[in-house]
């Protein structure tokens, strides 16, 4: 017994020692010295089925082909399985910075983890990775949007007003961020009297609104944390015949329309190309050996019916 | 209507299945064909009806030559063909199968149901068939299904009927209506082509009969001027001693005793077999016979009584545990439920006895195949290799690949439902042959026949079935088709 | 009489037939393989042969359950979920600090349940395998949601044998490669040379006689469906470790990719018909396919329409070849 112990122990030792993470050295690519304009970049985006990364991944394109460089782009359909899949083929196609717009920030690490040890830098688009060297997260600023938001009430309504708020999923980042911004301006010059959770979506907008009515039919304006809890806002207050503000976030074309047809007062739009071209610029820093900000925040844009 | 084919050719790829084959139909008369399988009947009936092109010779009707492009063109010019494997829908209701693709139409274009119901009342009646309209085609017998397609044949008011193997599944009193049928169809100035293995039939209704043997015909004759005798040996080219070889039967002890077994179609069973013997069940088609052997296999339920094997009370509850006693069941429909078409002979043959050759796991590929080579050899299977495809084998030699597998498991009880349908003389008395060395060597025999020579030849004991109960024990000394026959319609 | 000559040239005829009976489906990667990497010479390098061995891993093991199922004329469609949810279950030990290894041995075993529970369904219960499976893949979709609540598994710490399962190398060749290869040979073994498996086609050939063959068809059916659920559980654990989280949305439409295998490997979807090894090949398509797809630059939406493209030609070329 103690001889068979023995052997096993052994046995796994060996079989151990034959592991590791790393692939074998005889498979590693060359990874030779090469100019700025024959470098290389691999976009890989968590959807093309969704306009707003089309957009990004428009953006991408654009500023690469302005500055003459090579983009090769996967789309991983909303599959985290697959998204680690295409950096794999990315990477075998010897890119020279990797622009990722994760579909899960858990899921996409060891994805990152393999161009780290490859030694390929690597820039997060709107979302964030959990594990793994990253230059560089280009996503757009929440927190100074949810202050654009609570300015732009102050302006049209006077410091003081009763004021909602319609929050997203709790605990997401994007809730949280465009939360704190709101609430920076908010607090001091508003009234907040009303703040719930409808997660992001749209039925939900519609059944909380109605409820906050009810609760606080004085109310003049509602700050939502995305379009579509804005618009199912709008449905619960056309049916109450009440005339309250409504500023959404993200500026999705359904909520452009409504600004159009003035229902919609505003919305704190996204710029997701430009999201795209923050990271192309950062990307090539990155590659070059140059320093890049951690954090580099996209702009955002106040829409209302005047643009 | 008068046909006359002439010089017929036909082959399938290399396989020369007709070789200048002649044959007249004359009006008014019941023709019939043999020949061992394989011979080219169907073939050649196949060929006239326009499923197959001819590659050579003239066929004429009524003097004039026609060939028909395919089977439903014949069917308007008035030949009909009713084919031995069964065109039945079973999901579709009888009276649906005897109307598919032509269904009487009203207005709209709605089928006319009431006009339906009328032309097959019509036809039933004729043939003494009651069968439900509205009955599941599936759920019926195969006789049953068999006199579906008769009556759907009828129907079509055709000048020539072929009828390839009609009372294969037929009991003999759906036989003798259908002999009926064709006498008076035969007056009324319809021919009829009449293919068939049994003898006796042929003898009984025919005028003239056409003897085919390797694609070629090799006699016609009126059926006075020829005998029994003269037939098969023209048919096989050679002289066949007996129809049924000889039988020593020594019964030793009691292997198998049912003891008041009742289930769903059968009530109050009790019989018993002994080594070395072969039991007979006869009865008309429907009678339970075949539901009271799936029950002692463990196919169907029992709802009360016991199995006795060896002296020891067993429980059967499903074919697993009845391999495991040592009893095999070569089913009536063995495309259906004895063979895995797709499988090579060797596959087939092996599947009951699995483990036999596995006993680490692992299946030991020699010792498979020494055993199915030897087993290929004693049935006398005809193939080139023991890897050949199963559906591509004769019926004969399907069969004999059907009781190899059984005589694998080293059996102690068999039991064979119509162990020769659609199988031709030669292997018939090949099969027989095999029986008696299986009793030779102590293994008992339960044989379900609908054919009554077969049960009167083979049997050492005759057990009659009627509505579900036995009717009556004949021993072999006494058994004559007429006394079978009155137990099994219920007289005393 | 027939010329001897002529008898051979058909021993030849039915000996290429055969030939490219088997071989079709072989010929077919080898026309893929060389074309991708024509097109582009990278697709040959090392580190993308062990990229592609490890990213078709997943659909392999999978596919190696569906052709045991599809070879007795069932099919299932809840491998995606039992996958999802095995994973889920998975992590959720791992998180409450059960050992990775025996959570994945526990979760693979638990997957073999859920398999057990679509047998039983469709033996016991007699519903057709299409529609039980339609109803599990639902139900444990749904279980998966309610356990996750609709949010990744996270912090699944840093087991190194966990870590290894998924993204590791064992003497160079991607960890999961080694385990797709493992199984491939046990399951070879299994169809191939044991009773089980010559059983297991007899079912697709020819249900009744099967049964009045003695096999009892029940019990290897349960048996099947099991065996399909414990490999799913499997490439569960491996997208699990590969993760480095569970996803409550994972192994979404990971049946069809794996019945699309198991065609393209000359498997007839009637049951009694195809080859385990058939279905190797058909995985090594559908994964040169992604790849040299993504390496060549094609847009993810055309990949869609050239996939299809070849899944139809595949069958249509199989028609051809058994008419």
């Amino acid at each position: 017994m103690r001889k068979f112990l023995a052997l096993f122990l052994t046995l796994s030792l060996v079989v151990l020692s034959a592991c590791s993470m790393e692939p074998p050295a005889w498979a590693k690519p060359d990874q030779g010295d090469k100019k700025i304009a024959d470098l290389k970049i691999g976009l890989s985006v968590s959807t093309l089925n969704n306009p707003f990364f089309v957009s990004l991944k428009d953006g991408v394109v654009k500023e690469a082909e302005a500055k003459g460089i090579e983009v090769k782009v996967v789309d991983a359909q909303d599959d985290s399985a697959k998204q680690i899949n295409d950096v794999e083929d990315l990477i075998q196609q010897g890119v020279d910075v990797l622009l990722i717009n994760p579909t899960d920030s858990a899921a996409i690490s060891t994805a990152v983890q393999s161009a780290n040890s490859i030694g390929i830098p690597v820039i997060t688009l709107d979302r964030s990775a959990d594990k793994g060297e990253v230059e560089a997260l280009v996503a757009s600023d929440n927190v100074k949007g949810g202050e654009m938001a609570a300015e732009y009430i102050v302006e049209q309504l006077g410091e003081g007003a009763l004021v909602a708020e319609l929050e997203g999923v709790p605990g997401a980042s994007a809730t949280r961020e465009r939360g704190t911004g709101f609430h920076n301006v908010a607090d001091e010059k508003l009234n907040v009297v009303a703040k719930q959770a409808a997660n992001f979506d749209r039925t939900e907008g519609l059944t909380v609104m109605e409820n906050i009515i009810q609760a606080n039919p004085d109310i003049k304006a509602v700050f939502a944390h995305n379009d579509e809890m804005a618009l199912g806002a709008i449905e619960a207050i056309n049916s109450s015949g009440r005339d309250i503000m409504v500023i959404g976030f993200d500026g999705n074309d359904d909520a452009l329309k409504a600004i159009e047809a003035g229902q919609l007062e505003a919305t704190v739009a996204q710029q997701p190309d430009l999201i795209g071209q923050l990271a192309v610029q950062a990307g090539l820093d990155a590659a070059q050996g140059k320093k890049v900000e951690e954090n580099i925040p996209a702009p955002l844009k106040l829409v209302t019916i005047e643009e | 209507m008068h046909i006359t084919m002439q010089g017929i050719y036909k082959a399938f790829g290399t396989n020369q299945v007709l070789t200048g084959v002649d044959f007249e139909l004359k009006e008014g008369e019941v023709h019939a064909l043999m020949g061992e399988n394989g011979a080219g009947k169907s073939t050649m009936m196949n060929v006239l009806t326009g499923l197959h092109s001819l590659d050579q010779g003239q066929i004429f009707v009524d003097g004039k030559e026609t060939y028909f492009k395919n089977p439903k063109e014949a069917e308007q010019a008035g030949i009909t063909f009713i084919h031995q494997e069964l065109n039945i829908w079973p999901e579709m209701s009888v009276l649906d199968n005897m109307f598919i693709g032509k269904e009487p139409k009203k207005a709209f274009g709605l089928v006319d149901s009431a006009k339906m119901k009328r032309l097959a009342e019509e036809q039933f009646k004729r043939l003494d068939v009651s069968l439900p309209f509205d009955k599941e085609a599936g759920s019926c017998s195969v006789g049953e299904q068999q006199m579906i397609e008769i009556a759907k044949a009828l129907m079509t008011k055709a000048k020539v009927i072929i009828m390839d193997e009609p009372t294969a599944a037929l009991t003999e009193r759906e036989i003798q209506k259908l002999f009926e049928v064709i006498a008076s169809l035969k007056k009324e100035g319809v021919s009829i082509v009449y293919i068939s293995h049994r003898m006796e039939e042929i003898f009984a209704i025919c005028d003239r009969i056409t003897v085919m043997r390797d694609g070629k015909t090799v006699d016609t004759k009126p059926i006075p001027e020829t005998s029994f005798e003269v037939v098969v040996r023209k048919m096989v080219g050679r002289e066949l001693k007996d129809r049924f070889p000889k039988r020593n039967s020594k019964p030793g002890e009691i292997v198998l005793e049912v003891k008041n077994l009742t289930g769903k179609a059968f009530r109050d069973v009790s019989f018993s077999v002994c080594s070395g013997e072969i039991v007979g069940v006869s009865g008309l088609m429907g009678a339970g016979r075949t539901e009271i052997m799936r029950g002692i296999f463990g196919l169907d339920s029992i709802e009360s009584g016991d199995v006795i094997l060896n002296g020891e009370k067993v429980t059967i509850k499903n074919a697993n545990q009845a391999v495991n006693h040592g009893i095999g069941f070569i089913t009536e429909d063995r495309k259906d439920e004895g063979l895995v078409l797709d499988f090579s002979i060797k596959d087939n043959i092996a599947l009951p006895s699995l483990y036999s050759f596995a006993p680490k796991g692992i299946i030991k590929e020699k010792d498979e195949k020494e055993f199915v080579d030897m087993l290929i050899k004693r049935l006398t299977v005809k193939t080139e290799s023991a890897e050949t495809r199963v559906g591509d084998l004769s019926g004969g030699n399907q069969q004999k690949v059907v009781i190899a597998k059984w005589i694998g498991i080293g059996p102690k009880v068999l039991i064979l439902d119509e162990p020769t349908r659609g199988v031709d003389v030669g292997a018939k008395r090949e099969i027989y042959q095999l029986m008696n060395e299986l009793t030779d060597r102590g293994v008992a025999i339960i044989m379900v026949s609908s054919e009554l020579p077969e049960v009167l030849g083979m049997s050492d004991r005759i057990l009659v079935v009627h509505e579900g109960k036995i009717a009556g024990e004949l021993p072999k000394e006494t058994a004559t088709q007429e006394n079978i026959m009155t137990l099994a319609t219920g007289g005393q | 009489m027939k010329a001897n000559s002529e008898v051979l040239q058909e021993k030849k005829g039915n000996l290429l037939q055969s030939v490219t009976q088997k071989l079709g489906p072989f010929l077919g990667l080898l026309i893929l393989v060389i074309f991708v990497s024509v097109m582009n010479p990278s697709f040959l390098e090392p580190l993308n042969i062990l990229n592609l061995l490890r990213q078709v891993s997943i659909n392999a093991l999978i596919a190696f359950g569906m052709t045991f199922v599809i070879l007795t004329g069932g099919i299932d469609l809840s491998v995606g979920a039992i996958l999802a949810l095995s994973s889920a279950l998975t992590a959720g030990m791992i998180v409450s600090g059960i050992d990775p290894m025996l959570a994945i041995l526990i979760g693979a075993l638990l997957g073999a349940i859920f398999g057990a529970v679509n047998g039983l369904l469709i033996t016991k219960g007699k519903m057709a395998p299409f529609i039980a499976t339609l109803a599990t893949m639902t139900l444990f979709r749904g279980l998966t949601l309610v356990y996750t609540e609709g949010n990744p598994i996270t912090g699944l710490g840093d087991n190194i044998l966990f870590q290894l399962f998924g993204r590791g190398y064992f003497l160079g060749i991607p960890v999961p490669a080694v385990t797709m290869i493992v199984t491939f040979i046990v399951l070879y073994i299994l169809l191939h040379k044991t009773p089980f498996g010559r059983q297991t086609y007899a079912i697709g050939g020819n249900e009744k006689a099967a049964l009045i063959s003695g096999i009892k068809v029940p019990r290897v059916k349960v048996l099947i469906y099991s065996l399909s659920g414990f490999l799913a559980a499997l490439a569960g654990a491996i997208l699990t470790s590969r993760l480095n989280s569970a996803q409550p949305t994972a192994g979404e439409s990971y049946e069809l990719d794996a019945i699309a295998a198991v065609v393209l490997g000359g498997t007839s979807l009637s049951g009694g018909k195809g080859r385990i090894f058939g279905t190797m090949i058909g995985v090594l398509i559908i994964g040169v396919l992604n790849n040299g797809l993504n390496l060549l630059g094609v847009s993810s939406f055309y990949q869609q329409v050239v996939k299809g493209i070849v899944i139809i030609i595949a069958v249509l070329l199989d028609r051809k070849k058994s008419a």
